[in-house]
This record gives C-alpha cells, structure tokens and sequence, in this order.
C-alpha cells in the first residue's frame, strides 16, 4: 500500500448533462486518454466539487439555459467549458463572455473535446472550429478588435478543420496559424465581465508571449475610464 | 389594388364635389335670394311668425342634409324624414303666403325646397326626387285652389314654373348622376387595363423564366442524357458520373432559384447538398452572420464552385455560409479527389485548397459587396 490512489493522475474533470448517454459519452471519450479522468458526475450545477481542474458542463439543463451559472462558476475560478448542441452565435458569444473558458459544440467530436479539456486546464486557450466560424463574423460594437488575419485564420479554420490547410493557405507555419486564433480568443478574454478565469488565461498567454502586458494594461485602464 | 376597388374611390370623389356644388347652390339660394324675396314683401305675409319658423326650419333641413350627404352615405329613413320635413315647412310657407301669390313676386319656398330634394336625394334613384317634386307642385296647386284661384291659366302657369324649376333641378340631379357613373366605368377599365398590363408582365417574366431554365437542359444535359442514351458514355465512369452528379445539382439549383425563400442562398445550398445526400454523401451545413439581400447572378456565382466540390464529395461534406458586412462567403470542404480550378467558379474567382494526403477538397468562393474594401 501506501503512495498516492492510481485514479488521483490525470486531470480531474467534471461532467454536468441531463442526459445520462451524453455523460457516458463523454466519460468514455476522456478516459481512453490517461491525462483525464471523470471526478464528478451530476445533473445540475449544485454540489460542485472545488478541486476539478475542469468542468464540462451542458448549457441547456432540464430545458433551462445556465448562462448565469457559468458567470457564478466562473467567479469562482472554476474552469469551466460549455457544451452544447445549440451553435446560434449568441449562445456562443454569452458563453464566452460570461467566463466560460471554451465552447464545444456537441457535434465537434472527441478530439476537439479533449484538446479543450487539456488546453483549458493549463489555462491555454483552444478556439472549437464551431466557436471560430463564431468569433470571425462577431461584429458587434462591443466584439473584441481583431487583426484581418486572425479573423481569416479564424474563419478558414471553421471552414477547413485542419490548420494544416488553413496554414497552407495563408502561407504560414501550422504554429503561426495557431497564434493567430489562440491570440483572437484571448482577445476575447478582455472583453466583458472580469473573471478569475479570464485573468488567468490573460496570465498564461503573456507567460507564453501571445500577447504583451502592455495590450492587457491598456485594456484595464479604457475599462476603468468607462 | 382591384379595379373595383379604384372605380369607387373615383366614383366618391365625384359624389363629394357634386355634393358640394348643390350644398352651394341651396345655401346661396336659402341665405341670399330668400331673404331679399322676405326682406322686400315682409308686409304681405300672414302670419309672419309662420314664415320665420318655415325658414328657419328649411335652413336646419338643409344644413343636415349637407352634413349628412358630405359625411357618409345617408340612410334611407333620414333621407325621407329630412324630405317630409322640408315639405312640412314648405307647406307652412306657402300657407302664409297673400291669396294668389303661389305663383307670384312672393312666392320663395318652393324653388328653395326643389333644390333641397336635389341635395337630399343626390345619391338615390331618381324616382324618389320626382316624387317629392310632384309634391312640392302639388301642395302649390292645392294652396291655389283653397284660394279658388286655380283656373287654366293658373294651371298652365303652374305647369310652365314646374318646367323651368322643378324640370331644371331634375336635369341636375340626372346629369350629375350620368358624370358619377360615367366616372366609375372609366376607372373601373382603366384599373383592369393596368391589371392586365401586370398580369402580361408576370407571365412574360415567367415565360423568360421557362426559356432560360428550358436552353440550360438543352445545352447542358440534354447531351449527356443522350450520350447515356447511346452508350456514347458508360455510367461506370468515374467522370460521367461526377459530370452527372454536377449537373443534378446545378438543376436542383436552377429549380431552387425561383422559389420563395427568406434565405434564397442557403436555401439553394440546401437544394444542392439534397442531390449530394441522395448520393449517401453526409453533408454538414453552418451558416453565420446575416446573409444580406443577394441578386441571383451573385447567388449563382457563389454556388457554382462549391456545388461542383459537393458533387465531387466520396461520402462527406462540410457546407459553411458565413457572412459579414464586407463579404459573403460560401465554403466546401470534402472528401474528393476531383481536380477543381480557380477559373471552375465562373464570375467570381475560387480558392482551391486540394490535400492529396488526407485526400481532402476545400473550395471557397467570396464575394464582396460593391464599395466595399
């Protein structure tokens, strides 16, 4: 005996889903990789363990969308990714900006899943094709600016799902195709309601130089002027 | 708008203008020929008090009667209320007048109600106008013989004042009525001829329509039908069947165009990703943005190149519409072998992605309102 339990590796993650076949679901996607693990199962948002490194939680619960409990989680620092069937651009934009670090949409499939799931739990922003299509024609007033090549980056990554193609295309590295969506979302991390979550996602991409403490500062001092 | 519903706004403008008219006429009459006529033999009346009520009660009739007749049609009831009234009144007058003055210098009621029926009876059957002038004469006549004045001279008088009054407000009252009707054939013809007018433009219209759809097959598939036909092409090739898979779905296309859609782009997609299903192609549509109002030439430019990467898909599809204010944008990526160039596209240039590796085609055509950046 003795040494830590086995199921204490891989990142604890959550599972909240009115549908028991969509948390089955899930949880055997995750764990056919060893970096994840199921630590939670519920059908609502009450009783949330507070040592999940990620929560995938399903926006339309028993036929209510927990919009402000993704606000509420957030402000807890809780990761937490949406998951859901509904794709309308305002479901995905109120997602995002009420904290929640990603949006997955039901049909994107187990890679796409569990690549969020891994980005999300070190903080690291991962862009579903679904939300890219999302962010590239967001032109609301208040969208965050993004530069004409993150949004085609972002746009030819909803088109192609492969960044290989999209790199091709733009005549870039696959790398230099990732900055660009990853510094678009991260764009979005500014935008809206403060959130542990975003401050933490803002934090891990001026480690990584997606972006520079000066663009974060000038974001907060126009937000303190408003 | 139908051609009856022109005929009777025509027709109610001129009713109201011919109203108007008479309700002119019986005022300047009642308030200013009346008057002189009372001012100058105010002695000869007994009793006056009966004149005074006769003409002021003349005046109330008349001033309804125009309201009622400008306002709305006037029913049937008010109508022959008011007239009885009128008579009433005239009757009163008449009795006041001196023995011997019905047909006379004094004489005014009888002229003022004549112009009163006009007014009343503008908008009914004449035969209801001729009876209250029949009345109207014969209370003169019975007024003339309770004098014992009624003779044949005074009768032949009284017959030539009918004419001259009476027979003049009766020509009114049917020419006007001669003009409102007159007025509502014109419209009415002219309204079907511009309804007609329309009717050919739209069968015209859709006449080029047919023509246009009808030199398509002919060009398009009519050789390819044939060449099946005569075994000139072998549907187990590869190319025949994609060259049919294009044509399938550019026709449901073409069919598509004319229908009534509120998104007639995605709703001709639709039509093409349906021929592609039909093959078992799975066919994943997403649309974003708001699809501005798109001619059908540019409808057509952008679904020319994706449609022929749908119609090259082996077993899937990805269909994505994104729109923004600076352009639309139609996208297809499949799995497809087929080798598509930029020129496929037509009008609007294509941007072709092929990855032999991953066996993967990914076409996007763009277009860009004009003005824009």
């Amino acid at each position: 005996m003795g040494g830590e339990p086995l199921e204490a590796a891989g990142l604890a993650v959550g599972v909240v889903d009115d549908h028991p076949v969509v948390v089955e679901g899930v949880r055997t996607w995750l764990e056919r990789d060893a970096r994840a693990r199921v630590a939670h199962v519920a059908d609502t948002v009450e009783g949330i363990p507070e040592n999940l490194d990620v929560l995938i939680l399903d926006l339309n619960l028993h036929g209510r969308l927990v919009l402000d409990e993704v606000a509420d989680l957030a402000s807890c620092a809780q990761r937490v990714i949406t998951f859901s069937q509904f794709t309308e651009p305002e479901m995905v934009l109120a997602a995002i900006e009420a904290g929640a670090c990603e949006f997955v949409a039901k049909n994107e499939g187990r890679a796409h899943l569990l690549e969020a799931v891994l980005s999300v739990a070190d903080d690291r922003p991962y862009v579903t094709p679904t939300a890219a299509g999302v962010l590239a024609c967001d032109r609301r007033p208040e969208a965050a600016r993004l530069s004409e090549r993150e949004r085609t980056a972002l746009l030819w990554w909803f088109q192609s799902m492969s960044k290989r193609s999209v790199a091709r295309r733009m005549g870039v590295s696959v790398h230099t195709v990732e900055m660009y969506i990853k510094r678009a979302r991260v764009k979005y991390a500014q935008a809206g309601r403060p959130a542990p979550t975003k401050a933490d996602m803002l934090a891990r991409a001026i480690e990584d130089g997606l972006i520079t403490p000066e663009e974060v500062v000038g974001y907060r001092s126009a937000a303190a002027g408003r | 708008m139908a051609a009856d519903d022109r005929a009777r706004i025509v027709s109610a403008r001129y009713s109201r203008a011919i109203g108007v008219t008479v309700a002119g006429v019986v005022a300047t009459w009642h308030a200013g020929y009346d008057l002189i006529i009372l001012a100058r033999s105010w002695r000869v009346y007994d009793p006056k008090a009966l004149v005074v009520a006769a003409w002021a009660a003349l005046a109330a009739v008349q001033v309804a009667g125009a309201v009622l007749v400008l306002r709305s049609p006037i029913g049937t009831r008010t109508v022959w209320a008011l007239a009885a009234a009128a008579q009433a009144a005239s009757a009163m007058a008449i009795a006041a007048y001196p023995p011997g003055g019905v047909i006379s210098d004094v004489s005014w009621a009888s002229n003022t109600l004549g112009w009163t029926g006009v007014l009343l009876f503008l908008q009914r059957p004449l035969g209801g106008l001729v009876a209250f002038l029949a009345v109207n004469m014969g209370v003169m006549a019975a007024r003339m013989a309770y004098d014992g004045t009624l003779d044949e001279v005074a009768l032949a008088r009284l017959v030539t004042v009918s004419y001259t009054t009476a027979g003049v407000q009766f020509l009114f009252a049917w020419l006007a009525q001669q003009l409102q009707r007159t007025a509502r054939q014109v419209a009415a013809i002219s309204g079907q001829r511009s309804e007609s007018l329309a009717r050919s433009a739209a069968q015209d219209a859709v006449h080029a329509e047919r023509q246009r759809r009808y030199d398509y097959l002919r060009t398009r598939v009519a050789p390819l039908l044939h060449g099946l036909a005569d075994r000139r092409l072998d549907p187990q090739d590869e190319a025949v069947r994609q060259r049919a898979a294009v044509e399938a779905a550019r026709m449901r296309r073409l069919f598509a165009e004319t229908d009534d859609a509120p998104h007639p782009l995605l709703h001709e997609l639709r039509a093409c990703a349906d021929v592609a299903e039909r093959r078992a192609v799975a066919v994943t549509l997403l649309g974003f943005g708001e699809l501005p109002p798109l001619p059908r030439e540019v409808r057509r430019d952008l679904a020319a190149g994706p449609m022929l990467a749908l119609a090259a898909a082996r077993t899937w599809a990805r269909l994505t519409v994104v729109a923004t204010a600076e352009y639309v944008v139609v996208s297809v990526l499949a799995d497809a072998t087929a080798v598509i160039t930029a020129e496929a596209g037509g009008a609007l240039p294509l941007s072709v992605v092929h990855d032999e590796e991953e066996q993967r085609l990914w076409v996007e055509s763009r277009w860009k309102p004009p003005g824009s950046p």
